[in-house]
C-alpha cells in the first residue's frame, strides 16, 4: 500500500528547508502541531502525519498484530521516509511517539539525523527502582474510561464547531476529525501506548536528541525526562516552564524556541 | 396562584452556587479559579481545599486523568470546548460518573475555562449496561464466525496432520495464541507431540499427565493454556497453547477455544478412524501386489507400485504374472474403478479371477469373456479395465487383449518402440451381445521387452493423451540402456514428475531372454 496515503501524508513549509517530521502522540491527530508549524514554516520542509487509525489515515491498514507493538508504528514511519526520499530527517515526536522515533532511528539511523523528543516515555507503568508514574490498575481504569466513552465517542468527541466567528483559524475539515479515532483501534493504541517497555531501546541510540519535559506532567513526571536524558547518550534536556502533557498546544512558542535553539547549535 | 407575589429572583450568586450542576472555572493550565457548592458537595472537600490550589484533572480518577490530558486539553486548545465527555469524579463514597462539558471563554480580562459537570450516576449504569451488552453481542458474533471458519477448515482435513495444522491456524490467527502444539496420546509417553506452530516441536512443554479431562473446559498451566480434544468416545489429544503476550495483546477468549477444540475433537476423530481405513486398504493392497513374480530362463518380470500423493485412499491398480500352464507365461495390469477399502478389495477378487480363469484352452480373448460374467456377479467391479498377455514360452509369441485398457508398449531390440493397438475391447462388464472379445498376437525377438502400465503413468492435465502416449513411447525407447530392475523406476521418474502424479501407478515390463 502507498505509505503516504496511508498514513494521511502532508509536505508544507520551504521545498528546499531541512526536513523535519512532526509525528503526534497517543489521543489525537497531525492537528496537535497547528501552532507549531507555523513557526517553522518559512525555514524547513514539514512532514505531517496520522498514525494508522487516527485523523484521516487509512484504518483498514490496521493490523492488531503489527500494531501491537511500537516498533509496527516505527517501521510505518519508516516507510514514509522511504516513500518520500528526503534524506536523513529531524524527527519530533510527541509522547509515545517520542519512542517510536527512538526505535525507528535505531532501525534506521541513516534516516534520522536528529530527535526531538516531546514529553516522552519509555514505560508508563512503575517498576523496581523505576518512577513511571501508574500502576497496571490504574492503566485498566484508562481502558475502562475509553470504553466508557465509546458510546459518546463518535457523535460528541469531535464537537461540531462549524461556523465559529471567534476562532476562524480553524478549518472545518481539522475540527471535524480533530481526536477522533476509531474506537476499537483507540483501545488497542491506548494499550500499546501505556503497556510498552521500550527502556532498553534507548541504550545505544547515538543520534543527537533533545528531550523536552513539562515543568509538572500527569503522564510523563519529570523523572521520566531526566532517564530518557540519562540514558540517551547523546541527548540535551529542556524542562518548559508548563503544566500538562501537550506543550505542543499549551506552550507553542517555547517549545518552537527550544527546539530551534536546540538544532542551531 | 395570580395573586402571589412573584419569588424574588435568587442572587446570581446563590445561582451559581445551587444549580444543580457542578460549576467550575478554570485558568487555561486547567487550575480551578472557582467551584460551586455543588460541585465541592460531590467531592466532599473544602472551597479552601480545592481553589487556586489542584488541576482539575487531579479530581478524575485516573482513567479521566489521562483522557483529559490526551484528548481533552487538546481539543480546549485546540477548539475551545468539548461536549457531555464521561468520566469519574473521586468523591468521599467513590467513584461518581459524571459528564462533562467545557468551553473557553476569553474576555477583555483574559481567558477562563467554564466547566458544566453533571452527575451520570443513572444514565451511566444504563450505558454500561448497553456497553456490556453490545460487547457479548460483538463478542458473540465474533465468536460464532470464528467457529464457523475454524469449523470449515477442520472439516475440509481428511489426516490427523491436516486436522492438526488447521488447529494451529485457528489458535494462532484467532484465538490469541502466540505459539501452540498439538499432542496426541501415546502409549509409551503418555503424549506425543504432533504438530506446532511458532515453536519448536521438541522442546515445547508436555502437558500435565494429571489434567482434569472431563470437560472442554481450558486449563491454565505454568503460563500456558490447555485444552482436550474429546473424540465420540475418548480423548483424540491436547491443545497446548502459549499465549500472546505483547501489550496490545487482547486475552485468550476460552469460551471460542472451547468451541473449537469440541470440534477438532471430532476431526481427529474422524481422521484417525479415516487414516485407520486406509492402513487397511493400503496393507491390503501392498499384501496383493506383493506376491512373488515367476523366475525362467527366457524372461524377466519387474514391476513396480507408485502410491498417489493426493489423500490417503489406494486406488484399485494391479500387477500380476504367473504361469498358467506348462510352458506359458500370463502378465497383467489392470485398473478397478473406485478408491479406499471397497476398490482394494474389488481388485484382490479379480486378481484372482484373472489366475482361476486362466488356463490350457483359455486364450486371452475367452479370459475377458469369462471374467465379464464374473464382474456381473461382484458389485463394483464393472468399468474395470486390463491388459493381459500370455507368452508362449517355446516360441516367444505374445497373444494379448485389453478390456478399455492403455495400448501396451513394444520396445523391440532393434527399433523403435510402439504401442500394441490391436486386440481391443470395451471395460468388463460393457460388452455387447455379438461384439466377441477379440485378441492379438506379436513375435517376441530375443532382448524385446513390453511394458504394461496404468492411466497414472500418463496422467497430465497440461497434455492431451496422444501426446502424452507419445512421450511414454519416447521414453520406453530408451529402456533398453537399462537393467531391467533400473528401467521401471527410471519411466516412473521420468513420467510422473514429483508432485505431479495424483493417481496411482502400476508398471510391469516383460523383458524376453529368447
Amino acid at each position: 500500500m502507498d505509505a503516504l496515503a496511508r498514513s494521511n501524508v502532508r509536505v508544507v513549509g520551504t521545498p528546499d528547508g531541512p526536513p523535519m517530521v512532526l509525528a503526534h502522540g497517543f489521543g489525537c491527530d497531525q492537528g496537535m502541531w497547528r501552532y507549531v508549524v507555523p513557526q517553522f514554516e518559512a525555514t524547513h520542509r514539514i512532514v505531517l502525519f496520522d498514525h494508522v487509525g487516527a485523523g484521516g489515515s487509512d484504518a483498514s491498514a490496521f493490523d492488531p498484530v503489527h500494531h501491537a507493538r511500537l516498533e509496527g508504528y516505527a517501521s510505518d514511519v519508516v516507510d514514509i521516509l522511504e516513500a518520500l526520499d528526503l534524506g536523513p530527517v529531524t524527527f519530533v515526536g510527541h509522547s509515545v511517539s517520542a519512542m517510536i522515533g527512538v526505535l525507528a532511528a535505531r532501525a534506521r539511523p541513516d534516516l534520522v539525523e536528529t530527535l526531538v523528543l516531546v514529553s516522552p516515555s519509555p514505560r508508563y507503568i512503575d517498576d523496581d527502582g523505576y518512577r513511571g508514574g501508574f500502576s497496571q490498575d490504574e492503566i485498566d481504569e484508562l481502558l475502562e474510561t475509553m470504553d466508557d466513552n465509546y458510546l459518546g465517542w463518535s457523535a460528541h468527541i469531535a464537537p461540531v464547531i462549524m461556523g465559529r466567528p471567534d476562532r476562524p483559524e480553524l478549518g472545518e475539515e481539522l475540527a471535524a476529525s480533530f481526536c477522533r479515532m476509531d474506537p476499537a483501534i483507540a483501545r488497542h493504541f491506548a494499550r500499546t501506548t501505556f503497556l510498552s517497555d521500550n527502556r532498553a531501546d534507548l541504550a545505544g541510540v547515538t543520534t543527537p536528541a533533545l528531550v523536552v519535559q513539562c515543568r509538572q506532567d500527569a503522564i510523563a513526571p519529570t523523572e521520566v525526562g531526566a532517564y530518557v536524558h540519562e540514558r540517551l547518550e547523546n541527548s540535551r534536556l529542556v524542562v518548559l516552564d508548563t503544566v500538562g502533557h501537550c506543550p505542543n498546544l499549551s506552550a507553542p512558542d517555547q517549545l518552537v524556541a527550544a527546539i530551534a535553539t536546540f538544532l542551531a547549535a | 396562584m395570580t395573586d402571589t407575589a412573584p419569588a424574588p429572583t435568587p442572587a446570581p450568586y446563590e445561582r451559581w452556587e445551587q444549580s444543580p450542576s457542578g460549576l467550575v472555572s478554570l485558568q487555561p493550565d486547567g487550575t480551578v479559579l472557582e467551584a460551586n457548592g455543588t460541585f465541592l458537595r460531590w467531592l466532599g472537600r473544602d472551597r479552601s481545599d480545592v481553589v487556586g490550589r489542584v488541576r482539575l484533572p487531579s479530581l478524575f480518577s485516573v482513567g479521566g486523568r489521562i483522557y483529559w490530558e490526551t484528548h481533552l486539553a487538546p481539543l480546549l486548545h485546540a477548539e475551545g470546548r468539548f461536549d457531555e465527555v464521561a468520566l469519574e469524579l473521586k468523591g468521599p463514597d467513590g467513584r461518581l460518573p459524571v459528564l462533562i462539558s467545557a468551553v473557553v471563554v476569553t474576555t477583555a480580562t483574559g481567558t477562563v475555562v467554564q466547566v458544566a459537570i453533571s452527575s451520570a450516576r443513572e444514565r451511566s449504569r444504563y450505558e454500561r449496561e448497553l456497553l456490556a451488552a453490545r460487547a457479548a453481542a460483538d463478542a458473540s458474533a465474533a465468536r460464532a464466525g470464528l467457529l464457523l471458519r475454524a469449523t470449515a477448515a477442520l472439516s475440509g482435513a481428511a489426516d490427523v496432520g491436516s486436522v492438526a495444522d488447521a488447529l494451529l491456524r485457528a489458535a494462532t490467527e484467532s484465538l490469541g495464541a502466540a505459539a501452540a502444539t498439538v499432542w496426541v496420546p501415546d502409549a509409551e509417553h503418555g503424549l506425543r507431540a504432533i504438530a506446532s506452530v511458532a515453536e519448536d516441536l521438541a522442546t515445547s512443554p508436555m502437558p500435565d499427565l494429571d489434567l482434569d479431562l472431563s470437560g472442554n473446559v481450558p486449563q491454565t498451566r505454568q503460563g500456558r493454556v490447555l485444552v482436550p480434544l474429546h473424540g465420540i468416545s475418548s480423548v483424540q489429544g491436547m491443545l497446548s497453547i502459549a499465549p500472546r503476550t505483547d501489550a496490545a495483546a487482547e486475552p485468550v477468549d476460552l469460551d471460542a477455544l472451547s468451541g473449537v477444540a469440541q470440534q477438532a475433537g471430532l476431526a481427529l476423530d474422524r481422521a484417525t478412524l479415516y487414516e485407520r481405513n486406509a492402513n487397511v486398504a493400503h496393507e491390503l493392497q501392498q499384501s496383493l501386489l506383493s506376491s512373488e513374480t515367476p523366475q525362467g530362463e527366457h524372461f524377466v518380470v519387474t514391476t513396480t507400485y507408485r502410491p498417489g500423493v493426493v489423500g490417503l485412499e489406494v486406488g484399485g491398480d494391479w500387477y500380476d504374472s504367473f504361469l498358467p500352464q506348462d510352458g506359458v507365461l500370463s502378465v497383467v495390469v489392470g485398473d478397478v474403478v473406485g478408491k479406499g477399502l471397497g476398490a482394494a478389495s474389488r481388485m484382490g477378487q479379480l486378481r484372482s479371477a484373472v489366475r482361476a480363469v486362466a488356463g490350457p484352452g483359455v486364450g486371452p480373448a475367452a479370459l475377458l469373456t469369462r471374467l465379464d460374467h464374473f464382474v456381473g456377479q461382484v458389485p463394483g467391479a464393472t468399468s474395470t479395465t486390463l491388459a493381459y498377455g500370455e507368452i508362449d514360452l517355446r516360441t516367444g509369441c505374445l497373444r494379448y487383449a485389453c478390456a478399455g485398457h492403455l495400448p501396451p508398449v513394444l520396445v523391440p531390440a532393434d527399433g523403435p518402440a510402439r504401442l500394441l493397438w490391436e486386440g481391443r475391447s470395451m471395460p468388463l462388464g460393457l460388452g455387447r451381445p455379438g461384439r466377441p472379445r477379440t485378441d492379438a498376437e506379436v513375435q517376441l525377438q530375443p532382448g524385446d521387452q513390453v511394458l504394461l502400465y496404468t492411466d497414472g503413468l500418463v496422467e497430465r492435465r497440461d497434455r492431451p493423451l496422444p501426446d502424452r502416449l507419445q512421450d511414454l513411447v519416447t521414453a520406453a525407447g530408451d529402456l533398453h540402456n537399462r537393467s531391467p530392475g533400473d528401467a521401471t523406476a527410471t519411466l516412473m521418474e521420468r513420467l510422473v514428475r514429483e508432485g505431479e502424479g495424483h493417481d496411482d501407478v502400476c508398471l510391469l515390463l516383460l523383458t524376453w531372454l529368447g
